[in-house]
């Protein structure tokens, strides 16, 4: 119902899973580094998918930022595009709980609402347990994450 | 009958346990036939205690991310309870209106991205996008107003920030709730196309039927999700909430590693149909039409048309908010400053949650300090029903194909709308 900036950053997952709210910890932590990012919206779908639908709908540039295995080392930060990846993730569709994030942006593509440009960063996580706070894999390694989004934003990552 | 079936459906998370179907027979004979299921949410009982009064609401909304508005209001009442804390009619109102965001847009997402494809014959609502397009933009733009309704009273899209013990800490101006008005108004005519839709495959549901026990919410003169006593279709006594566990009877069975519930039989149901089922009389008129023409009668027992009630219900939460925004602009919103004092104590929250009645119970030591949590979920209530449903339907379908039958088995489970694995979410990819 307000005004959307024309990009919007994303952190996805649960802030009482340890390493699985690795999203969340991200965009507060961008909040708070950086007071205005020019032409930015931050939003926290928090474990609900189908959010990111609404959240990304019609903007010029999509940043996600989501705990992945990845078979990476744990901490490991990776950026793509979602047509980069296949989802290896096991669904019943059983339930409206589960949720697939690449399903999601294909839902939004199909739907006519897809940004021009769709950037993911995923994140390997080392522990998703209940509990608060990071892994000290992840946690050494948030602020880096954070600059990393911030130059993304600012676009002066050099890809 | 010599041929044997073998259906399989199993949900593996790495941390939640499982929601599987099990069916084996053997020359005719079922051999095993097991809804198996993870015991949930548990964990988060044991995360709130020793937590202050203040941070139970923003830690138990995470049990769920489709649910934690009604997880949120269900701990502010059960904390308010305890403390003794007032609130005014405008925080109630409030609210009120701010859960039936949660549940337009929890079932939208149920009947338009779960069930839809299952009558349509697809996996899932992705494909549905490109073969049935303004359907889905239809359920999306709906859902849309229901996300953005719930930004607004909630502060954000799903685990609320406005939501305080005795009150707000931010209201809705009177603009806002004008603008939700009319966006409301604009989503009538969408319901009313997505209920033509549901409506015109509704012969896809299977024509199942088991006399059961439902129970919800009740209270007189009300379609209630939000005040009232515990009833049963079994029973013309209610139950006051602070009673629930004798409503519940958690009970541990062979079959299954989650607890079952039980009141007057061996389970019972609850949900958009248990409500219906006990409370369709009190139905608004959009709502009350929605369900003639779906021909939906109280005291329906085929778990499959759980979505049908969905349906009307989706109508009846848009109509009775647009009510509530009325007297709220009438009455004018006041800034109100919530007093709370600490303080020893035991208070119980009920609250009808899209998927069913939703219980909290917590206790305070004299410093606000939490001694003891129970969170009572709906999901769990329904485990034992759905096992029940399975063993009433699989011996009438046992001549179908595996296929079909395994098919007949997921709709079944969806119709519940259960809540399984729904603290995590996280991608698993592989690079190409």
């Amino acid at each position: 119902m307000t005004e959307r900036n024309s990009t919007v950053v994303v952190g996805l997952g649960n802030p009482l899973m340890a390493d699985e709210g690795i999203g969340l910890y991200v965009v507060r932590g961008l909040l708070e580094a950086s007071e205005q990012l020019p032409d930015t919206d931050i939003v926290e779908p928090g474990t609900s998918p189908m959010g990111v639908v609404h959240a990304i709908a019609g903007r010029r540039k999509a940043i996600l930022v989501d705990c992945a295995y990845m078979r990476e080392p744990a901490g490991t930060i990776r950026r793509f595009h979602p047509d980069e990846v296949v989802s290896t993730k096991e669904m019943t569709h059983l339930s409206l709980h589960e949720g697939d994030l690449l399903d999601v942006l294909e839902l939004s593509k199909r739907l006519g609402e897809y940004p021009e440009e769709v950037v993911i960063f995923g994140i390997q996580p080392e522990l998703i347990a209940l509990g608060e706070g990071l892994s000290s894999a992840l946690q050494e390694r948030l602020q880096d994450y954070i600059a990393i989004i911030n130059a993304e934003v600012e676009g002066s990552l050099v890809h | 009958m010599s041929k044997s079936i073998d259906v399989n459906v199993h949900h593996i998370t790495r941390v939640e346990g499982h929601g599987n179907i099990v069916l084996n027979t053997s020359n005719g004979k079922i051999e095993k036939l097991e809804w198996q299921v993870p015991e949930a949410p548990r964990f988060f009982e044991a995360m709130v205690r020793g937590r202050m009064w203040d941070e139970i609401q923003p830690i138990v909304c995470r049990i769920c991310g489709i649910c934690s508005f009604a997880h949120s209001l269900a701990a502010l009442k059960a904390v308010e309870g305890a403390l003794g804390v007032e609130i005014s009619e405008q925080t109630d109102k409030l609210r009120i209106l701010a859960y039936y965001g949660e549940q337009l847009e929890s079932h939208v997402l149920h009947v338009g991205y779960l069930i839809a494809p299952d009558l349509l014959g697809v996996k899932s609502v992705v494909p549905l996008a490109s073969s049935h397009p303004d359907a889905v933009k239809t359920i999306v733009a709906a859902h849309r107003v229901g996300n953005q309704w719930m930004e607004l009273l909630g502060g954000r899209m799903t685990h609320p920030v406005s939501f305080r013990v005795g009150g707000f800490g931010k209201l809705p101006t009177d603009e806002e709730l004008k603008e939700l008005r009319k966006s409301l108004v604009d989503t009538v005519p969408k319901l009313e196309i997505i209920a033509e839709l549901v409506m015109s495959l509704a012969d896809k549901l299977p024509a199942f039927e088991r006399d059961t026990e439902y129970i919800a919410l009740m209270e007189p003169g009300v379609y209630t999700f939000y005040h009232g006593d515990i009833g049963s279709t079994d029973t013309s006594d209610k139950v006051n909430i602070h009673e629930f566990e004798s409503v519940v009877n958690e009970y541990i069975t062979k079959q299954s590693t989650a607890k079952w519930a039980r009141w007057h039989r061996d389970s019972y149901a609850v949900g958009a149909l248990a409500r219906y089922n006990l409370n369709a009389d009190h139905l608004l008129p959009l709502a009350e039409k929605t369900a003639k023409a779906f021909g939906l009668e109280k005291g329906c027992c085929n778990p499959y048309m759980n979505s049908v009630a969905q349906v009307i219900e989706s109508v009846q939460v848009v109509e009775h908010a647009l009510q509530l925004i009325d007297e709220l602009l009438t009455a004018g919103i006041t800034y109100e400053v919530p007093h709370v004092e600490a303080k020893a104590g035991m208070g119980v929250g009920a609250i009808e949650a899209p998927r069913g009645i939703l219980f909290h119970r917590y206790a305070f030591d004299d410093d606000g300090r939490c001694v003891s949590a129970n969170c009572c979920i709906p999901t769990n209530q329904n485990h034992g029903n759905i096992q029940k449903d399975f063993e009433a339907l699989v011996p009438q379908i046992m001549d179908r194909g595996q296929d079909e039958i395994r098919q007949m088995l997921e709709m079944l489970v969806r119709a519940y709308d259960p809540c399984i694995s729904c603290s995590t979410h996280f991608l698993n990819i592989e690079f190409v």
